[in-house]
């Protein structure tokens, strides 16, 4: 397959499925109400314990708003596979004659872009009712921070829709891995809280990095170049992290047939 | 690698086995081995209709995904436009379609256009063919006009007719069409029926599933019947039903027949099998015997105190034919295929 029938593959995948998630009441609610819900709870906890100024404001807000990015993300990937499993549709989308990764590409960024609403919801959100300054200290690296962002969460939203492939229930594990990951990759409070031991998993999570790399060139006092390459590096890992996932995962699923299962 | 050559069948399997791993029990978990496919071989000519007919459960359907490389053979192998189906799998891909029965397999929330657009660009559809294409075959299957409504609106005729749609979207020449006719209404069946005619006349390899007999019997060049895993009798329509042409078919209108009656009359030596059909408010025995006519009277007899309605002998049908090979090939060989190996 040529390169530019590949980017079209990838880009009309991932077209249909923002139109597919946009067709679902349950989507709509994730992405556009909830991190509203999340970004006016967590401004209320930090007005309470005194953190008004414009800073963490927008520390909050970020934050909120990426929560709701790593919920599209974890549902938008894996919740369809187990979507399409119940449809019927995984079966014929693994036998098609196109790769199956470059599928998984398009159906992951198709949830991420989506997901990526939710920040500017709740930038938005934070600038109506909580009076939030909207400012950026290193607004040319702000773009690079969002792309780095969205490209490495969808890396790994494509490594957890492999596993989602393989095991029926796995939807199952993927509603256990929402909150820890909120705490884990510092999108609530900061990385540096949380106890040594913990630290190292978050340094391999994607939604530190992209959390960092956005609230660094937001509101950091220095230019967020590591985290943004360390968004692209953590992106490159998961890719083949994921496509050599797949390769045993769809020989096993031939082998155990578990395509079909609902 | 093999190749494609002309005068290959176009579906090829020899000794095909597809045993199932799974458990019983919730707590105590034992693992179980089914077998689902037990030794199939068989080969389909191209531009041939090919039919693979059986009860539910026989292994029409594991068949069917092994050819399509959906699974892996336990054992044996197979071939599809002369590419091996464990091996090839993306050449074989590229030339097959595959149609399945139902409701699932499509999806709801978005239009009939829209699926087959999305199909289109994973089976590598040129763009510039695309709205063509699509054209054409919505105007194939009888959905112009209604390809802009979205799929959960569908009748399950018309999801049924998306779906062939979709299988032919790449040309693809050898098309696999599991019980395809299921659970639709007779016009959409017949309607059906001619689209996979014209499909074999306009050159493209047919395997088709299904549990209707005449169904089978109208469209297919051969059929095979399979049975517990197993083909058991592989012909024309006419070779089928030659096998049972010396016997008779009487068919007894029962009103409320009990089972201990039935089993009197299976217990008969001249009754070499018996299926019978529920109505709505009466049953129909369909008792096969060499005796000709003659045995009647016995049967009747046999009923005791049943209340009989209309009573017919006659020339028996393939679905006769089809009755008479699960009835003396399936009991013992289901039984055992079902729990083969408890372990």
């Amino acid at each position: 397959m040529s390169s530019s029938r590949t980017l079209r593959l990838i880009s009309f995948v991932t077209w249909f499925n923002v139109k597919m998630l946009l067709s679902s009441e349950f989507f709509i609610l994730l992405t556009f109400i909830s991190p509203l819900i999340f970004a006016t709870l967590a401004f209320f906890l930090f007005r309470s314990g005194g953190g008004t100024a414009g800073q963490t404001l927008l520390y909050v807000a970020l934050g909120a708003g990426m929560m709701g990015v790593w919920s599209t993300t974890l549902f938008g990937c894996g919740g369809a596979i187990a979507w399409q499993r119940w449809e019927g549709t995984l079966e014929l989308l693994v036998n098609a004659p196109s790769r199956y990764d470059y599928i998984l590409v398009g159906q992951t960024f198709g949830a991420v872009v989506f997901g990526f609403y939710g920040i500017v919801a709740t930038l938005a959100w934070g600038v109506l009712l909580f009076g939030m300054p909207l400012e950026a200290t290193f607004p040319l690296l702000l773009p690079l921070s969002l792309l780095a962002a969205i490209v490495s969460l969808g890396a790994l939203g494509m490594l957890i829709a492999t596993t989602f492939v393989l095991y029926r229930h796995a939807n199952a594990l993927g509603n256990l891995l929402e909150y820890p990951i909120w705490l884990v990759a510092g999108l609530l409070v900061p990385v540096a809280t949380l106890p040594f031991w913990v630290r190292p998993i978050s340094w391999l999570l994607a939604p530190t990095w992209g959390m960092e790399a956005i609230r660094g060139a937001t509101i950091g006092a220095d230019p967020p170049i590591l985290a943004i390459a360390m968004c692209f590096i953590l992106a490159v890992a998961y890719y083949v992290a994921a496509r050599v996932t797949l390769v045993f995962v769809l020989a096993k699923a031939r082998r155990d047939a578990t395509l079909s299962l609902q | 690698m093999a190749s494609a050559a002309a005068n290959v069948p176009a579906i090829e399997a020899v000794d095909l086995v597809r045993t199932y791993q799974t458990h019983t029990g919730v707590l105590r978990r034992r693992p179980m081995t089914v077998d689902a496919v037990r030794g199939i071989s068989f080969d389909v000519r191209a531009g041939e209709l090919f039919g693979l007919l059986g009860p539910n459960g026989a292994g029409k359907t594991t068949t069917i995904k092994m050819l399509i490389t959906l699974l892996l053979p336990t054992s044996g192998s197979a071939r599809v436009m002369g590419f091996d189906v464990v091996r090839d799998t993306t050449a074989v891909r590229q030339r097959i379609g595959y149609v399945f029965g139902g409701d699932r397999g499509l999806y709801d929330r978005v239009s009939g256009v829209d699926n087959l657009r999305y199909f289109a660009e994973l089976y590598g559809v040129e763009p510039s063919e695309q709205k063509r294409r699509i054209g054409a075959l919505l105007e194939l299957v009888g959905l112009t006009g209604r390809e802009n409504e979205k799929v959960e609106g569908y009748s399950r005729g018309m999801r049924q007719r998306l779906h062939i749609a979709r299988g032919l979207l790449h040309d693809p020449q050898v098309i696999f069409m599991d019980e395809p006719s299921i659970g639709l209404d007779p016009v959409g069946a017949r309607e059906l029926r001619h689209t996979v005619r014209s499909l074999v006349d306009a050159g493209k390899t047919v395997l088709l599933t299904t549990h209707y007999m005449f169904e089978a019997d109208a469209l297919c060049d051969r059929i095979a019947v399979i049975n517990a895993g197993r083909i058991v009798a592989l012909g024309t329509g006419s070779d089928l039903k030659d096998a049972i042409a010396e016997r008779t078919i009487v068919e007894i209108e029962t009103f409320g027949v009990t089972d201990e009656a039935v089993e009197r009359l299976r217990g008969d030596a001249d009754v070499s099998a018996i299926n019978m059909e529920e109505r709505d408010q009466s049953q129909i025995l369909l008792v096969q015997s060499d005796r000709g006519a003659h045995i009647t009277q016995r049967l009747l007899s046999l009923l005791g105190d049943t209340r009989v309605g209309k009573v017919v002998a006659r020339e028996p049908t393939l679905e006769d034919a089809y009755v008479h090979l699960i009835a003396t090939t399936g009991d013992d060989e289901a039984r055992s295929a079902r729990a083969a190996s408890v372990q």
